[in-house]
C-alpha cells in the first residue's frame, strides 16, 4: 500500500517536473509566493450558489489533530479535486462531509458543515437520508461479500427506488455500464463481488454509489487501481455526472484533477493551503508549498 | 548414589556444557573476523547443534530405560524367586510381586515378611543400582562420544543453522504426532470396547432397540434381569436437551454479541465481555445445583400452576440451564467474528445510507454467518458432551417421549452411571458405556469436523 502511493508519487514527481518545465519562467519571474511556513488559506474557497459550505472544520482523531480550520464550498455543478501529500487529511475531510466520520469511535468534528444550506451535523439531521444524498466511494474497494447484483441493487433497494424487479435490473445495468463495467461482468452478475479484481472491484463500488443517484459524490482515489482505459471511462462518467451533480474527488494524479476539475484545494499536516480554479493552480501555484508540490519538490 | 533424577540433571548441564564447546569450538575454527565470515553458520549454530546430539540420543535412552527398567528387574527378581513362588497362579504371583515392591519402597506390606521375600526385595534393590550405575555409564559415554565427535567435525563447510532447524522442525513433529496419537489411542480403546460389546448385544439392537434397561443378572441364577440395550431413548434425550439449550443458547448469545459489537460503547463493552466470560468459568457442577434445586422446583410449580404434569427432573430445567451454561460459549465465538468483518464493509452499507440494524442485519451478518454457525456447531457439540447438569436436574429414568416436562436421559448421564461403583468390567452393562462413548466421539467429532470446515471457508473470504 505504502510502496505503492510513493511510487504513485514518485512518478507524479516525474510527470510534474515535465509540465513545470513550460512554467516555471512565471514561477521564477517575481510572482509573490506565499512563504513556506504560512498556513493561511490561498485563494477564493468560497463561490457563490454553493452546495455544500465548511467553515472553520476541526477534525480530532483524540488528541490528534488531523484537519485544522478548514473552510471551504463545494459549487453546484462543479467537479472539485482535493490533492496533498499522503496522510494530510484528505480522506479525512471528506469523510466529514457525509458524517462517516461518525462511525469511528475516537473521531470529533467541530465547525459547521451545510448541504444546501441545513447543518448537516445539526441535532435533528438523520444521517440516512444524508448519506443517500452525499455518497462516497471509499479509497479502498469495499464490496459486500453478495453477488455482483446484489451489490449494486443494494442500496436502490434499502431507498425503494425500484418498484419491481426489471426497473431495478435497469438502475443495476444503467449503474455498471456508467462505471464501464457492464461488459466484463454481464455473464456473471451472480458470482461474488469479492471475487472480482480490484480495479473491477474499484468499479464495482463506484457503479453502487451512483446507483442510489446521490446528489453529491464524494470520490475517494476512485481510480487508483485502474488502467488508463478504466480510469477514462469514469472520468468521462465524472464529466457526465457533474451536469447535474457535484463531485469532490481526491486523487494523486495531478493530470486527473486538471483533466476532470474546475477547482483544485491542495491540502497540506491538515492545513487547507491553497484553493483555486484548475488551471491556475496547476500553472501559477501562489503558495510555496502548492508549487513544492506540484512540482514535485515536496518532502 | 545415581538416581534417575540425578542423571536427568546431568544429562541438561552436559547439555549446556555441549553447547558452550561447541561455540568455543567454532570460533577457534574461525579464528578471525574475517574467519568467521567465512563460517557457514554463527558459532551459536554450532553450539546449539552439539547441545543437541549430546541431549537428545541421551534423553531418549534416559526416558525408554525409565520405560523398560522396573519390568525388567520384576522379571530377573520373579525368575530368581522358589520354584514353590513361581509356580503359583497368575495373581496370587502379582500379589507377591506387589509385596516385593512396597517392601522395596518401604511401604507396609500385607503378608508377613518372610525371609525369601526379604532376600527377594534385596535382589531388587540391588538390580536397581546396577541398572542405574550402568545408565549413569552408558549415558556419560553417549554424551562425551557426541561431544568428542562434533569437535572434530565443526569447520567452517558444515551447515549447522540447517541441522539444527531441521532438528527443531522434526521435535515440533514429534510433539504434534503424540497428540495425534493419543486421540487416535482414546478412540481405538473405546472402539475395540465397543467392538466387544457388539459380539454380546447386536448392533442393530443397541442402534434401533426403544427400551434402555442396561440391567444384567450378577450371578448366572439371578432371576428377571436380562437387560434391554436399546440406545434410541439415551440418544433421544440427549437430543432433547441439547435442543432446548440450543433455543436458550443462540438467540440470546447471538443477540447479545450483536449488541456488544455493534451497539454497545466501548466503556459497556469493557465491563461486560469479561462479566460473559465468568459465566463461562462457573464450574458446571454449580449449574447443575442451580439446575436442580431452583430451575427445576420453579419450572414445576409454575407447571402445576397451570395443571400440567411436571416431574420434579425434567429435560427443560436441564436444558435451559445448560443453555445458559452455553451462551458466552456462543457470543464470545459470534463476537469474534463479527469483529472480524472488515469495517470497510459496514463504512460500505452507511455511505449508501443503510441504517444500522440494517448494515447489521444484511452485511455484518451475512458475512460473519458461515463464522457463526461454526461457532454454533461447537457449542452443539458441547452441549451433547454435557453430564454434569444433567445427572443432577434431568434424571437417570430413559424415558421415550417428546415432552420435555418429563424425566430423560442423555448418553453422557448413562456413561456415568454405567461405570459409577463396582462392576465386572467385561458385562455388556459396563462394555455398553463405551458403546455409548463411541457414538458420542463420533457425533463430536463428525460436528467439529463441520465446524471447523465451516469456519476455514470462511476465513478465506478476507484473506
Ligand atoms: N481512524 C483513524 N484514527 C486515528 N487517526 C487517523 C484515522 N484515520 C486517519 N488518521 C490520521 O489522520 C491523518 C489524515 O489521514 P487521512 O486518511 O485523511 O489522510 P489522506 O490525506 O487521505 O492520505 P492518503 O493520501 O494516504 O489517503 C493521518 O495522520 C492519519 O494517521
Ligand atoms: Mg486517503
Amino acid at each position: 500500500m505504502d510502496a505503492a502511493a510513493n511510487f504513485e508519487e514518485l512518478t507524479v514527481g516525474i510527470e510534474n517536473t515535465q509540465t513545470a518545465s513550460t512554467g516555471p519562467a512565471k514561477a521564477k519571474s517575481g510572482r509573490i509566493l506565499f512563504d513556506r511556513d504560512s498556513r493561511d488559506t490561498v485563494g477564493e474557497p468560497f463561490v457563490e450558489d454553493a452546495r455544500m459550505t465548511c467553515r472553520d472544520v476541526n477534525v480530532y482523531y483524540g488528541d490528534k489533530q488531523a484537519i485544522k480550520d478548514v473552510s471551504l464550498d463545494i459549487g453546484r455543478n462543479e467537479v472539485i479535486a482535493m490533492i496533498g501529500p499522503s496522510g494530510c487529511g484528505k480522506s479525512t475531510f471528506l469523510r466529514c462531509l457525509n458524517r462517516m466520520n461518525d462511525t469511528i469511535d475516537t473521531c470529533r468534528v467541530t465547525g459547521q458543515i451545510t448541504l444546501d444550506g441545513i447543518d448537516v451535523y445539526g441535532k435533528d439531521i438523520d444521517v440516512v437520508p444524508l448519506r443517500a444524498q452525499v455518497g462516497m466511494v471509499f479509497q479502498k474497494p469495499n464490496p459486500f461479500p453478495k453477488s455482483i447484483y446484489d451489490n449494486v441493487a443494494y442500496g436502490p433497494r434499502i431507498h425503494g427506488l425500484a418498484q419491481n424487479r426489471a426497473e431495478l435490473d435497469d438502475i443495476v445495468e444503467t449503474s455498471l455500464r456508467k462505471a464501464g463495467l457492464w461488459e466484463e461482468v454481464k455473464d456473471r452478475m451472480d458470482q461474488p463481488g469479492t471475487g472480482l479484481s480490484g480495479g473491477q472491484q474499484q468499479r464495482l463500488c463506484i457503479a453502487r454509489t451512483i446507483a442510489v443517484s446521490p446528489e453529491v459524490i464524494l470520490m475517494d482515489e476512485p481510480c487508483s487501481a485502474l488502467d488508463p482505459i478504466a480510469t477514462a471511462i469514469i472520468e468521462d462518467l465524472i464529466d457526465e455526472l457533474k451536469q447535474q451533480y457535484s463531485i469532490a474527488i481526491v486523487t494523486h494524479s495531478m493530470q486527473q484533477a486538471s483533466r476532470v476539475s474546475q477547482r483544485t484545494a491542495y491540502f497540506h499536516l491538515g492545513d487547507l493551503i491553497e484553493v483555486g480554479d484548475t488551471a491556475q493552480i496547476f500553472t501559477t501555484p501562489r503558495h510555496q508549498l502548492t508549487q513544492d508540490y506540484i512540482t514535485g519538490r515536496f518532502g | 548414589m545415581m538416581s534417575p533424577s540425578v542423571i536427568f540433571i546431568a544429562i541438561l548441564l552436559l547439555m549446556s556444557a555441549a553447547y558452550y564447546a561447541g561455540r568455543k569450538r567454532a570460533l577457534a575454527v574461525a579464528g578471525s573476523r574475517a574467519g568467521l565470515a567465512r563460517m557457514h553458520s554463527r558459532p551459536t549454530y554450532y553450539g546449539l547443534l552439539t547441545a543437541m546430539w549430546c541431549g537428545i540420543p541421551a534423553l531418549l535412552v534416559f526416558s525408554s530405560w525409565s520405560v523398560f527398567e522396573s519390568g525388567i528387574i520384576t522379571h530377573l527378581v520373579v525368575a530368581g524367586l522358589p520354584d514353590a513362588i513361581r509356580d503359583l497362579p497368575a495373581d496370587r504371583l502379582n500379589l507377591v510381586v506387589n509385596d516385593i515392591r512396597n517392601l522395596v519402597s518401604g511401604n507396609i506390606v500385607s503378608a508377613d515378611i518372610d525371609q525369601t521375600m526379604r532376600s527377594a526385595a534385596d535382589h531388587y534393590l540391588e538390580l536397581q543400582a546396577i541398572s542405574h550405575a550402568s545408565l549413569a555409564v552408558v549415558i556419560l559415554a553417549m554424551t562425551m562420544a557426541a561431544i568428542a565427535i562434533l569437535m572434530r567435525i565443526i569447520a567452517p563447510g558444515l551447515r549447522a543453522r540447517n541441522q539444527v532447524e531441521s532438528i527443531i522442525k522434526w521435535i515440533l513433529i514429534a510433539c504434534s504426532t503424540i497428540a495425534i496419537f493419543t486421540t487416535i489411542g482414546i478412540l481405538l480403546s473405546v472402539l475395540f470396547e465397543a467392538i466387544r460389546f457388539f459380539e454380546k448385544i447386536s448392533i442393530t439392537e443397541f442402534l434401533f432397540g426403544l427400551k434402555w434397561s442396561p440391567q444384567m443378572a450378577i450371578r448366572a441364577d439371578q432371576v428377571g434381569s436380562s437387560g434391554a440395550f436399546g440406545a434410541v431413548p439415551v440418544f433421544a434425550g440427549t437430543l432433547m436437551i441439547s435442543a432446548i439449550a440450543m433455543v436458550v443458547a443462540v438467540p440470546v448469545g447471538l443477540l447479545s454479541a450483536i449488541y456488544l459489537s455493534e451497539y454497545a460503547d466501548r466503556r459497556f463493552r469493557a465491563v461486560a465481555k469479561p462479566l460473559m466470560e465468568i459465566l463461562a468459568g462457573i464450574p458446571t457442577v454449580v449449574y447443575g445445583f442451580f439446575a436442580a434445586l431452583t430451575v427445576a422446583p420453579l419450572i414445576r410449580e409454575t407447571g402445576i400452576g397451570l395443571g400440567l404434569d411436571v416431574s420434579s427432573e425434567s429435560a427443560l430445567a436441564a436444558g435451559l440451564v445448560m443453555g445458559i451454561m452455553i451462551i458466552p460459549f456462543v457470543s464470545s465465538l459470534s463476537d469474534d467474528v463479527i469483529n472480524a468483518v472488515p469495517q470497510a464493509m459496514r463504512d460500505g452499507a452507511y455511505g449508501l445510507g443503510a441504517t444500522k440494524s440494517e448494515t447489521v442485519k444484511q452485511v455484518v451478518l451475512p458475512a460473519a454467518l458461515p463464522g457463526i454457525v461454526g461457532g454454533v456447531l461447537l457449542a452443539v457439540s458441547r452441549a451433547i458432551g454435557e453430564t454434569m447438569i444433567v445427572v443432577m436436574a434431568a434424571g437417570l429414568a430413559a424415558n421415550l417421549t417428546a415432552n420435555p416436562l418429563k424425566t430423560v436421559t442423555t448418553v453422557t448421564v448413562q456413561i456415568v452411571t454405567l461405570l459409577v461403583g463396582d462392576q465386572e468390567f467385561d458385562s455388556p452393562k459396563t462394555l455398553a458405556a463405551f458403546a455409548l462413548g463411541l457414538i458420542l466421539f463420533i457425533a463430536t467429532l463428525i460436528l467439529n469436523v463441520i465446524a471447523l470446515h465451516v469456519v476455514r471457508k470462511y476465513r478465506e473470504q478476507y484473506e
